[in-house]
């Protein structure tokens, strides 16, 4: 069974200056189990979906889905609280910078055992404490912090930020989510502590059967961990498919050009070249094309172009453009 | 597909319009400056414009209560006081009392805080360290305070109060403006300019304080505020403007004697230092709210 | 660690109290007036003792030897005699003191219960009416010149309706004996017979000035628990609360208090000064027998020893006061206390 279907995603805000569609006719779907990347440049709108989907955007947004199913319930039918409460059990969330999202007057312990529900704990209310106790060491063994007693006992100031991101893992997973979603988590780490991090989602997603909704603007880690991706363009849902596939063969220019702008994808690339990457700079919300939004920039682009391209579906890949790239036989 | 206003081209506005245009949507504090524009102008043309002379004693009119009373007399509008002086004139001429030598304290120690913040701020070193020592020290006597132990050496008067009050003021602007440009000199387009060559006057110049006029004026309304209190405080204290000026506090203590005869000689000097303040108050709560908005944006 | 931050605020509060009790001792020579009268509080000193008083108060030498004999005096309690009643100065400050400060702390007292609560219901109805009609009363307290106020609250009150007298600390028809100083723990203490009539009359004193002063705290209060609630909610630890599952007040409370807390500490340290400033103009009106109005007095009759004396106590509790928030502040807040040590 899928565990989020969402179709047709759109995400308005209104200013001053009117509505402005920062999400245009998304659609994301996640099955048990599978990691799903979310790929895009910032300002394609990826935390804005990831935010829509936990519910925390604020009175100011308007959201409007053809489906925006959670394991079979429409969550924009339901009241707020019983979307929060769904939300709640089944769905967790780690930031970019973890070390602003933990209470900085607050002992780690405190935070920790907070996350605990108490309904996972065995035997009586009496015993809570040392049952979260004991659940949030194991939670803390579990995301490979071992000096448990150190980090339980400090503040937020006085760790670091990836021991931060690894605690805001374990509270996450405290309450044994369905689906993690990982808002760029590796932005504010160092390059060790990202692989770390990675191989620990992967690893979670692995042994406890969790689904991981992986957002990032890296390509190459992204590439390596996940099972399926969707790469976003200025609030566009571009393309979408296996992970593998999509990058062996994409079929939108957009994809195609983040390819070809990662080096560590272009094993034949000469030394001193120059880097490839598409001409002009992001539009401003403000100022978004009519149509595809990668028009202005795309080397394809031809008057079809200023209608938005519906999205086409090639066995399990989707894209959107009206002239994909030409399907290029398997080396 | 929804159709968006793409040929409505937004030009970029400055910060100062950006600015005034959050400070415009909020309406009180719109309020609050149309308030305080019309104290200005009273404050600097009221002696001008007043009906009669704010010192001129008529003793046929003694303690006459407001006109809308049924012993009023409509040609002394407010009333008059015990020595027949006419209140409203003698209001009038209390704006430039209170208020006009209130902006001019607050404009002096602003002056002033600048200079010494600016200096409080560029420079390091044990010299800096002991002063901004000294300075949170002075920070914790409260301006008033300060102001009666001045007049208490000077003698009461009102130049001597103007030094007083501006003396008073001074902590204040030189701790926030010291603390502005610290914050700044830790921003990385600093940094940038010195990697340029910029020495510090000209980083100072370019950089530091086109970016720290919103804190001044922010720091300046809140200064605003305290002067006024402090100046009618210390006129009620008849430490400041003594008699027979027509500053508000000190109308107020005159009136002291005849609470039980004339309540409005009490109640509305009082009531102009109020507005004043409310008025002054909310301009800097308009202002704060616009910098933050401009900031977060 | 902790032990070094408070080894350096001791050492600062020392200097801040030397600073102090030399711009003291520096009054006695700013002040029109024979130094000699002005240290010793005798206004008529005969020529027997104008020698002795010279040699004693070392006026012949340098000015640091008249300040180290100054500091010594004042350590040893001889704070010179008041001008007006030649009865020394520390025992009519220990007289007058306690009741200023008495009603400092009712107001504080108020301000904290009101001003709280009010000003977190202002942070989260932040949009709605109620929320609106706090900050704007607030803001109208906060800009009410407080003698206006408080004579327009004996115009109300005690003029007008004649619920509460105009003025003093008790009827003088009772006479309580100062064990403590302040009034309603000595009328409890004192064990006579028409106690409870005494705490009544007593309270119906209090109350007026004790609310009129505590005006400006509980306005400051209200706006500063708002603005500071409004940007704690808007941290990304709060939203990460609330994503855990937390209701909205267990965040508030668990989260956002004891985070909005700690910058109204430290405000409600700078503003304690502005407090007994106001203190004083309500003294006067109020007639409440503290050291505001006697150093009120004491200025205008211009007797400098009192004038001295008042100043140094005064200034020394604003001072003792705020290291003692900054303290607490740094006590209760993890992150200064990294700055402190770092």
């Amino acid at each position: 069974m899928l565990l989020l279907d969402i179709r047709n995603l759109t995400l308005e805000l209104e200013t001053s200056q009117g509505l402005i569609r920062a999400v245009d006719r998304v659609s994301l779907s996640l099955r048990e189990g599978e990691i799903r990347g979310l790929v895009g440049e910032s300002g394609s709108g990826k935390s804005l979906i990831a935010k829509a989907i936990v519910g925390v955007l604020n009175q100011r947004w308007r959201i409007k889905a053809d489906r925006f199913h959670w394991c079979g319930v429409d969550l924009l039918q339901l009241p707020f609280d019983q979307q929060r409460k769904i939300i709640g059990r089944d769905i967790a969330m780690i930031y970019q910078e973890p070390s602003k999202c933990l209470d900085p007057t607050a002992l780690i312990a405190e935070q920790l055992h907070e996350s605990i529900p108490n309904q996972l704990l065995k035997g009586g209310w009496w015993n809570r404490a040392r049952q979260k106790r004991k659940k949030a060491i194991a939670l803390l063994h579990k995301v490979g912090i071992k000096e448990h007693q150190s980090v339980l006992e400090s503040y937020p100031y006085q760790l670091s930020e990836g021991v931060c991101q690894k605690v805001m893992i374990a509270m996450a997973i405290a309450k044994n989510p369905k689906l993690l979603i990982a808002d760029e988590p590796t932005t504010a780490l160092e390059a060790s502590t990202q692989a770390q991090l990675f191989r620990l989602i992967s690893s979670l997603n692995q042994l406890k059967g969790m689904s991981v909704l992986l957002i990032s603007n890296e390509l190459d880690s992204i590439a390596r961990y996940t099972h399926r991706l969707s790469v976003l363009y200025c609030g566009q849902l571009v393309e979408s498919g296996e992970t593998a596939r999509l990058l062996a063969q994409p079929f939108h220019p957009y994809t195609d050009a983040l390819i070809k702008s990662v080096p560590e994808f272009q094993p034949d690339l000469a030394p001193k070249s120059q880097l490839y990457a598409l001409p002009g700079s992001i539009p401003t919300l403000q100022h978004l094309p009519v149509g595809c939004r990668l028009g202005p920039r795309c080397p394809n682009a031809r008057k079809e172009c200023v209608h938005t391209p519906a999205l086409e579906r090639k066995q399990h890949h989707f894209y959107s453009c009206h002239f994909p790239l030409q399907y290029k036989e398997p080396q | 597909m929804a159709k968006f206003q793409w040929l409505h081209q937004k030009t970029e506005h400055g910060p100062l319009s950006q600015l005034w245009d959050s400070f415009r949507q909020q309406h009180a504090a719109v309020v609050g400056l149309m308030l305080f524009g019309f104290f200005s102008l009273i404050a600097l043309f009221g002696p001008l414009l007043t009906p009669y002379d704010p010192y001129l004693q008529n003793p046929d009119a003694l303690l006459l209560p407001p006109s809308w009373d049924d012993l009023g007399d409509v040609r002394y509008l407010l009333g008059t006081d015990d020595l027949g002086r006419d209140q409203l004139s003698r209001l009038i001429k209390g704006a430039s009392y209170t208020f006009g030598i209130a902006l001019v304290t607050a404009i002096g120690a602003l002056l002033f805080g600048l200079l010494l913040g600016v200096l409080a701020g560029m420079s390091k070193g044990f010299r800096a360290s002991a002063f901004n020592h000294v300075l949170d020290l002075a920070l914790t006597i409260p301006s008033l305070l300060l102001a009666i132990i001045i007049v208490a050496i000077l003698g009461p008067g009102l130049v001597n109060t103007i030094w007083a009050i501006m003396l008073a003021l001074l902590p204040q602007f030189v701790h926030g403006i010291r603390n502005t440009i610290l914050q700044q000199l830790e921003q990385e387009y600093v940094i940038a300019y010195r990697l340029d060559g910029a020495n510090n006057w000209q980083i100072l110049r370019y950089v530091i304080l086109p970016n720290t006029w919103e804190q001044l004026t922010v720091l300046f309304s809140m200064a605003l505020s305290t002067a006024i209190l402090d100046i009618a405080a210390l006129g009620f204290l008849g430490l400041g403007a003594q008699a027979p000026a027509a500053e508000w506090g000190l109308m107020v203590a005159d009136a002291l004697d005849l609470i039980y005869l004339s309540p409005w000689s009490i109640a509305l000097p009082g009531l102009l230092i109020f507005i004043a303040v409310l008025s002054v108050n909310l301009v800097s709560d308009g202002l704060r709210t616009a910098v933050r908005k401009r900031q977060e944006n | 660690m902790i032990w070094h931050y408070l080894i350096r605020r001791l050492f600062l509060l020392s200097f801040v109290f030397f600073a102090l009790t030399c711009f003291a001792f520096s009054l006695g020579h700013l002040f029109p007036g024979d130094p000699l009268v002005n240290f010793s509080g005798i206004s008529q000193p005969d020529d027997e003792l104008m020698p002795v008083l010279v040699q004693q108060y070392r006026l012949d030498d340098g000015y640091l030897q008249q300040y180290i004999a100054f500091l010594q005096r004042i350590l040893q309690g001889d704070w010179g005699l008041s001008l007006a009643s030649q009865q020394p100065v520390l025992h009519e400050l220990k007289l007058v003191f306690p009741a200023t400060l008495e009603l400092v702390a009712y107001a504080l007292l108020i301000s904290f219960v009101l001003g709280v609560p009010l000003g977190l219901l202002a942070a989260i109805k932040a949009n709605h009416w109620s929320g609106r009609a706090i900050s704007t009363i607030a803001l109208l307290g906060y800009s009410l010149p407080i003698f206006w106020w408080a004579l327009l609250m004996i115009m109300l009150f005690s003029i007008g309706l004649g619920w509460f007298p105009t003025s003093g600390r008790i009827s003088v028809l009772y006479e309580i004996p100062a064990v403590t100083g302040f009034m309603l723990p000595d009328i409890l203490l004192s064990g006579q017979t028409y106690w409870q009539a005494a705490l009544q009359d007593a309270i119906r004193h209090l109350w007026l000035p004790a609310f009129v002063l505590a005006t400006y705290p509980t306005t400051v209060m209200i706006r500063f628990t708002r603005d500071a609630m409004l940007n704690v909610w808007q941290q990304s630890y709060i939203k990460t609360a609330r994503a855990k599952g937390l209701s909205r007040s267990q965040v508030l409370y668990r989260h956002g208090l004891r985070n909005a807390m700690l910058p109204v500490m430290r405000q409600l340290g700078l503003q304690f000064s502005t407090l007994v400033t106001l203190a004083m103009i309500s003294e006067l009106i109020f007639s409440w027998p503290g050291i505001g109005l006697w150093l009120l007095d004491s200025i205008n009759q211009r007797n400098y020893p009192a004038i001295q004396g008042g100043l140094l106590v005064i200034s020394s509790l604003v001072i003792l006061v705020n290291i003692l928030m900054d303290v607490l502040h740094t006590l209760f807040n993890p992150l200064a206390r990294k700055q402190a040590n770092g």
